[in-house]
């Protein structure tokens, strides 16, 4: 018997041995190791995270696009061109003639205006970029409409900056899907909704392969492609969770793209030549929230010890290195209303803490309870409480996923992170310093301020005429001043980081620049 | 101490009462229905209580399913509508029912986060974690099993303590570190395996499920290179699993062997002059079969739910990543169709080895 078992063993190890050893990935196939955890669904409407926003951006064009390396001037993708009326009351676009969904149907004007309609009336995430102009289900169809096989018109519904609507309209939620197939396949009212979570349906550079949830995406070029068939015949967005596992890829070149890894991962890689790290900055920051339902946290210079309780210069170098750069204002930096420099507004000073805590009528120290918003944000808090701790701040660590605490309002001090797709301040405002109703009835859990529980009327006349406001000069002022009324106040929300997300390449992947708003597209992808 | 009992039982069987022994036998086909109804009263029962315990562990998490769909950039509206739309605003019980509900009726749900039905998904998933486990059993079985009977017959001596610290050492030091080591040698320097996956990226959606067992089906349909490229993925993953279960499997082989060998027949075989090698396998091994079955069966069931570590140092898409990620994002269909089928398995082995032991055991028959 133990002969057999040895024989059978013997013969498997010679199945091994004779694997045969694996090459990279071949020339025309890229292949993106990266984390698919909870794409539930690849229909546009449905979606606004950064993984997925990069698979649907390739399968779906857009009106109108940013490039990664100018987030200020659009370019044209399906619209070749657009206008404003005189009173900016309608946005006129022009399509095209020679783009084809992959169905083979041309892409025309009632395409994209059923696409815009499709979101606005699904009321799903990917209506958040858009609703905030003003559409709902009852008004899009009147608003949003073909006036002709190749113009589309988009009527805004109340007084809004044109630049802000067109930007928002090269969002990965606003990809141009084929009505014709769509509705073929539409079930029990979901305007395809179902169907469009496994298939696509889009005039983008790929098509849809193969889609395993948690697993595998394939995508399979599109060779008739208006703008000319991609270099790449194929690409594959595999979901490798392990860091450690993901860096042997990438160092081997089975893997061409790496996403999420960790730090450590990160720093070895940037000393292999073979590899390049892209820092993508992400509009959103690194943050540290005080809730102001707390009377000790309400207190301004107990909001100010914060400020100088946190040595974030020490994990600048280190855990920091490829997520964040330091960034103390609300405006993210290079974007209109920003100032020149904003990376030493706080600096850590336990001893001026100590004061400040003091004169707030807590000389021995004050205790709270410290939560990070996930396990994303575990090591910062962590070094937060360290540095705290010398600041005579005595926080409570307690780890665990506290974002659905945080948008309740039931935390003490949470530590998190933040993210953005529109590029422009009023984005990144929203969230910061806008807060209409501090109630809690009202609910507001998107806007970051009314989770801090602050309402600053100032700040909210400010975000609301940077929204309407046409004139680049003016609102380069309110953004000015909106910072300034912000790091006057000692904000509840207090700013350490601007994010960054990096990717890393083999050297020999051209082409491929991750975006900012999270649209990174393969077209231009080669391999050398 | 249980063959202890066991003889007192038996001795206290044979002293009937008079009462007793008038008892009329009944028809043997009535005994075996009956039993038959008190298993599937069992296994429905042992079910149900999994489902109701894990329905409300979920409910204490505090993790937002509502967030895990939308992510956490999303206004009040979009919040409501998705809320509603999971049922979460009903009380916990009805929630509960309407679940019960619809799995009688085989509607394990929909995944808040693959957007799949469970049932869909698991249909994907369960094959891959299988024949993970199906390559572990075996290494676990081969490796452990005579290493821990040689241990038992050369006790005390060199080979024993090697066996020892080899078998310990698989289970002590951690499965994620012993992964990332092996993927460092086999992958990356003697490039002999995959990384992760089921498959080489080239060789994805080639082989038309037909099994879902991607090594049975590449075989079925004489697609040669996917089937290397299937066993160079899981080769590493299923050894490196298999070996963290040869401490147990080893540990208890050498305990039950000792015991074995201490017996007065294996000293009267000895003293008939057969040979050692003969004396171990066909009178020591033959008696130990029972109770290893019981080991295995157990290793296995572990090893369906166990592997979440090696699965995400792997990337490999199978059960015990599938419901660690359900817990983490509170995807409560998700975490009750996972459970449900690793309590399916268990019963399912507990019920195969019952039928093992008879064919096995005389006594149980």
């Amino acid at each position: 018997m133990l002969r057999n078992l040895l024989a059978t063993a013997a013969m498997a190890s010679a199945l091994i041995v004779a694997q045969p050893s694996l090459a990279a990935s071949p020339p025309n196939m890229l292949v993106i190791g990266t984390n698919l955890t909870g794409i539930r669904t690849l229909d546009p409407a449905q979606n606004n995270a950064r993984t997925v926003s990069e698979l649907i951006s390739n399968l779906y064009d857009n009106l109108v696009q940013l490039s990664p390396d100018d987030l200020k001037t659009l370019k044209p993708m399906l619209a070749t061109k657009w206008s404003v009326s005189d009173d900016a009351k309608v946005i006129s676009l022009t399509l095209r003639d020679d783009a084809v969904f992959q169905s083979g149907n041309p892409v025309t004007a009632e395409d994209a205006a059923w696409s815009i309609q499709r979101v606005i009336k699904m009321g799903q995430v990917g209506s958040t970029d858009i609703a905030l102009w003003g559409f709902t289900p009852d008004n899009v169809e009147k608003l949003v409409r073909a006036k002709d096989e190749r113009t589309l018109e988009i009527e805004l519904p109340r007084p809004v900056n044109t630049d802000l609507v067109l930007y928002s309209l090269a969002g990965s939620s606003i990809g141009i899907v084929d009505k014709k197939t769509v509705l073929s396949h539409e079930a029990n009212g979901d305007l395809g909704g179902a169907w469009l979570s496994a298939n696509s349906a889009g005039s983008g550079p790929f098509a849809l392969a193969q889609w395993r949830p948690n697993d595998v995406a394939i995508f399979n070029a599109q060779k008739a492609y208006w703008g000319g068939a991609p270099a790449m015949a194929r690409v594959v967005a595999r979901h490798i969770p392990e860091s450690g596992n993901l860096r042997l890829q990438l160092e081997a070149g089975d893997v061409d793209v790496g996403q999420y890894l960790a730090s450590g991962d990160l720093d070895a890689l940037s000393n292999n030549k073979e590899m390049v790290i892209d820092n993508v900055p992400g509009l959103g920051f690194y943050y540290i929230a005080l809730n102001q339902k707390d009377p000790d946290l309400q207190k301004p210079k107990v909001r100010e010890a914060f400020q100088h309780a946190f040595d974030w210069k020490a994990i600048s170098g280190n855990i920091m290195r490829y997520t964040g750069f330091p960034w103390q204002s609300m405006i993210p930096r290079g974007m209109i209303g920003a100032p020149d420099e904003a990376a030493s507004r706080y600096d850590y000073d336990p001893a001026k803490a100590k004061q400040l805590l003091a004169e707030a009528g807590y000389p021995n120290g004050l205790k709270k309870v410290l939560n990070p918003s996930g396990a994303a944000t575990l090591p910062f808090a962590e070094a937060l409480q360290a540095s705290a701790r010398v600041a005579g701040l005595d926080l409570d660590l307690v780890p665990g996923e506290f974002t659905p605490a945080f948008r309740e309002r039931k935390y003490e001090v949470l530590l998190g992170n933040s993210g953005a797709r529109l590029p422009d301040p009023f984005a990144v405002a929203t969230q910061y310093a806008y807060n209409p109703d501090n109630s809690d009835e009202a609910r507001l859990g998107s806007y970051y301020l009314w989770r801090a529980g602050m309402k600053v009327d100032e700040l909210n006349t400010l975000v609301d005429q940077s929204m309407k406001e046409r004139d680049t000069g003016k609102r380069t002022e309110i953004f000015k001043k909106m910072d300034s009324v912000y790091s006057g106040m000692d904000a509840p929300l207090v700013i350490f980081f601007q994010r960054t997300d990096p990717y890393v390449m083999r050297s020999a992947v051209k082409g491929y620049h991750g975006h900012t708003t999270w649209s990174t597209r393969w077209h231009d992808v080669t391999k050398e | 101490m249980a063959n202890a009992d066991l003889v007192s039982k038996r001795n206290s069987d044979t002293t009937f009462s008079e009462e007793e022994v008038a008892y009329v036998a009944p028809h043997p086909l009535a005994i075996i229905l009956r039993r038959l109804a008190g298993r599937v009263v069992a296994i429905v029962t042992t079910l149900l209580g999994l489902l109701f315990l894990t329905f409300s562990m979920g409910r204490l998490l505090p993790a937002d399913p509502v967030l895990a769909i939308t992510g956490p950039e999303v206004s009040k509206e979009v919040y409501d509508r998705v809320y509603n739309e999971l049922g979460l605003g009903q009380p916990i019980l009805v929630q509960f029912l309407s679940y019960v509900g619809r799995v009688a009726t085989g509607d394990l749900g929909t995944s808040a986060t693959t957007g799949q039905p469970i049932l869909t998904d698991l249909l994907a998933i369960f094959p891959a974690t299988i024949e993970l486990a199906v390559i572990a059993m075996i290494v676990g079985a081969l490796v452990g099993v005579p290493l821990g009977i040689t241990a038992a017959v050369r006790r005390g001596t060199v080979i024993d303590h090697v066996a020892r610290i080899v078998a310990l050492a698989g289970h002590s030091i951690p499965i994620f570190w012993t992964g990332l080591m092996a993927l460092f040698v086999f992958y990356a320097k003697l490039q002999l395996v995959g990384a992760s996956g089921r498959v080489d990226v080239f060789y994805e959606g080639l082989v038309t499920p037909i099994t879902g067992f991607l090594l049975i089906d590449s075989a079925v349909e004489g697609q040669w290179d996917v089937f290397q490229s299937a066993l160079g993925h899981i080769i590493l993953p299923g050894a490196i699993l298999g070996y963290y279960s040869v401490a147990y499997i080893s540990r208890m082989s050498r305990s039950f062997m000792l015991e074995q060998l201490s017996q007065e027949y294996i000293v009267t075989a000895r003293a008939k002059g057969l040979g050692r090698r003969k004396v171990v396998w066909r009178h020591a091994f033959r008696n130990i079969r029972v109770q290893l079955l019981t080991i295995m069966a157990l290793t296995f069931g572990g090893l369906l739910e166990g592997a979440v570590l090696i699965e995400t140092v792997f990337g490999w898409p199978g059960l015990g990543q599938y419901l660690t990620r359900g817990l983490q994002m509170n995807d409560m269909n998700v975490v009750m169709g996972a459970v449900l089928t690793i309590g399916a398995v268990f019963l399912t082995i507990n019920i195969l080895s019952d039928v093992l032991y008879r064919i096995l055991d005389p006594r149980t028959r």
